[in-house]
């Protein structure tokens, strides 16, 4: 039996819709990053294999911790086994296994500069889902990260662009191209350097 | 009963590491700018951006010690109630903190506690409800400090204090009345005339009588001065024994378990009707507490009832209870499983010495067996045996009754909660 919270000021989110999030940016993100596997170089099905039984043993990870510790006689042989797999799920870091696999995954296909800008938005949204299902918090938690999260996607649209100019010829667009970073790096400058300066440790140094 | 009232500040250390969510992020950090030097491929240093931004807001300042207070909210501990703890969290303002109670087997908990950051003195309030009488820790409390950037994670374990809950008394509403009952100013009518507010009858009026108390009725209808007499009201003595000297059954609804509810049921119902309650506690060695009443008394009692050790000793003279723990004309309530012969004894021995005894039996199990022919055989003789015990109380005029430990206690003397218990001699 569980008793009620009397007075949890965050709001909590129910585990099964984390999970369900989660679930859904894993799998996104091995699709993103697997897909087209044909033009994969040598190694994409051993990445791609590690990648889907990391996300799939990182979401048991998140299903077992929100199920929490089921208590047994402990003296069955079915109970020993199912002990061990737990401790197994549990001991492992799935999530950053599925992290490096993924990005091994999409350096094995060739420069796809927006195809990985993309992929990294994905990734990041399935940290912060990971985060929010294990501590059973709502999005709410996430608001002082919101403006470094977005400059650093303006950093990542920055880099597509760095990516990119090599293939653009010189002429308009060129130009186009570099007026926009400047302004995206100031946009991710702007965004970034109050909060880094409003850190409370630093506050309290000063 | 909680061990104290007002807790010292307590100074505890902080344990500081990375947090799970840093780590995946500086995984992710960490791969991608390795993967965009390798592969020169600048896409992969924009994808670890974000990551690296957020990590960025890393702060090394932390006090590596907390002050807190943890406070149980109330002062007793009942098996089966809600109880409160008070946790009182000093410093660390800048972190948000989620306090969680990892229990002992008997205690449940409820879910974990967000305290916001902000505040210098912060205060959350833990539930718990101990499952079982007895003394034992109610588990340890986890402390989990964490920065507005979910980088950092301060954990505190600390161990919550050690209670005594009394066991859940069992419902009675009703109560067995002696017809004798003690020349003591209580709330029971008695059978004698006197100065209480229930109608006993009309009489006569004799020189000496209060006029107020003249019955004009009965003085019209007669012709002659006739008043109304009252009840007396007084109190009785009730003596409590309860049996520890056995434990049978399943670990929850056990006898002992049975004998301390159904014990504490009784003490809380007859010290609330004012009457004067005693505890004789019967196990390896007697302990008693003689008749009182009040609130301070029901603690006495409760905490003599949680202090007596159990088990079976073979002390000699258990079969003759202390005249001073049972003052003449006392009604004697009896929770036993009826399982040691001295208690049996005992009991002949208080009806000879002409005290109304009832017996409540707690015994809701038996010694199981294997169905074996020798086994059905020694477990009818066990059941032969019980009959036998019961039987020989009852033909010397102490009721046997069986309670099993879920129905009110209502149900079991309701045969002699009805009327007035003739006390015989």
């Amino acid at each position: 039996m569980t008793l009620p919270a009397s007075n949890s000021p965050a709001r909590r989110t129910r585990p099964g819709y984390g999970i369900a999030a989660t679930s859904a940016l894993a799998a996104g993100v091995i699709l993103w990053s697997a897909f087209p596997l044909s033009t994969g170089r040598a190694g994409t099905r051993l990445a791609l294999a590690v990648a889907i039984a990391a996300g799939v043993m990182s979401l048991a990870q998140l299903a077992a911790a929100a199920i929490g510790n089921r208590e047994s006689d402990g003296f069955a042989a079915l109970d020993q086994v199912a002990r061990w797999l737990t401790g197994l799920v549990k001991a492992l870091p799935w999530a950053e296994l599925l992290i490096v696999a993924v990005l091994v995954l999409e350096a094995l296909h060739a420069s796809r500069p927006w195809h990985t800008a993309m992929l990294g938005v994905a990734l990041t949204g399935y940290l912060l889902a990971v985060h929010l299902t294990e501590t059973r918090s709502g999005a709410g938690v996430l608001r002082a990260q919101l403006p470094l999260l977005c400059a650093g996607l303006a950093l990542t649209a920055l880099s597509v662009g760095a990516a990119a100019l090599p293939h653009f010829m010189a002429g308009p667009a060129d130009a186009t191209i570099r007026i926009v970073a400047l302004i995206v790096a100031v946009v991710a400058v702007s965004l970034a350097v109050p909060v880094w300066l409003s850190r409370p440790g630093r506050a309290r140094g000063r | 009963m909680a061990d104290s009232g007002e807790e010292p500040l307590q100074r505890l250390k902080v344990h500081w590491s990375l947090s799970a969510h840093a780590r995946r992020l500086l995984v992710l950090a960490v791969a991608g700018v390795a993967l965009a030097v390798l592969t020169r491929r600048a896409e992969f240093a924009g994808l670890a951006a974000p990551a690296l931004l957020l990590l960025a807001t890393w702060q090394a300042d932390r006090r590596p010690e907390v002050a807190m207070r943890i406070h149980l909210g109330t002062a007793t501990l009942v098996e089966g109630v809600s109880a409160a703890i008070d946790v009182e969290i000093h410093g660390h303002e800048a972190f948000d903190a989620r306090l969680l109670i990892e229990p002992t087997g008997t205690v449940l908990a409820g879910d974990a506690v967000d305290v916001r950051a902000g505040r210098p003195v912060r205060t959350a309030v833990l539930r718990v409800v101990p499952t079982r009488w007895g003394r034992y820790s109610l588990g340890v409390l986890v402390i989990t400090f964490t920065d507005r950037y979910r980088l950092t994670e301060g954990t505190v374990v600390t161990q919550l204090p050690f209670v005594s809950p009394y066991p859940q008394a069992a419902s009675l509403q009703s109560s067995v009345v002696l017809s004798r009952l003690p020349s003591r100013l209580g709330e029971h009518p008695a059978r004698v005339a006197g100065d209480g507010v229930e109608f006993a009858g009309v009489r006569e009026f004799v020189p000496g009588d209060r006029q107020r108390r003249i019955n004009w009725p009965a003085t019209t209808r007669h012709g002659s001065l006739h008043l109304s007499t009252f009840s007396a009201e007084r109190t009785q003595n009730v003596v409590v024994i309860a049996d520890e000297t056995s434990d049978v059954g399943e670990p929850g609804a056990s006898s002992l378990d049975l004998v301390l509810r159904g014990a504490s049921g009784v003490i809380t119902r007859y010290l609330a009707a004012r009457d004067r309650v005693g505890l004789i506690i019967f196990a390896g060695r007697l302990s008693w507490i003689g008749p009182g009443q009040g609130q301070r008394h029901w603690y006495r009692l409760l905490d003599l009832m949680m202090s007596a050790p159990g088990g079976w000793d073979r002390a000699p003279g258990l079969s003759r209870l202390p005249r001073a723990a049972l003052p003449p004309g006392s009604l004697i309530l009896v929770f036993s499983p009826l399982l040691d012969p001295r208690l049996v004894e005992a009991l002949r021995d208080l009806r000879e010495r002409g005290f109304s005894v009832i017996v409540i039996d707690v015994l809701n199990t038996e010694p199981g067996h294997d169905g074996s022919r020798l086994s059905r055989l020694t477990a009818r003789m066990w059941h032969l045996e019980q009959q036998a015990v019961r039987f020989s109380l009852t033909q010397i005029g102490v009721p046997v009754v069986h309670w099993d430990g879920v129905s009110s206690l209502d149900t079991p003397l309701a045969p002699y909660t009805r009327r007035v218990l003739v006390a015989h001699r």
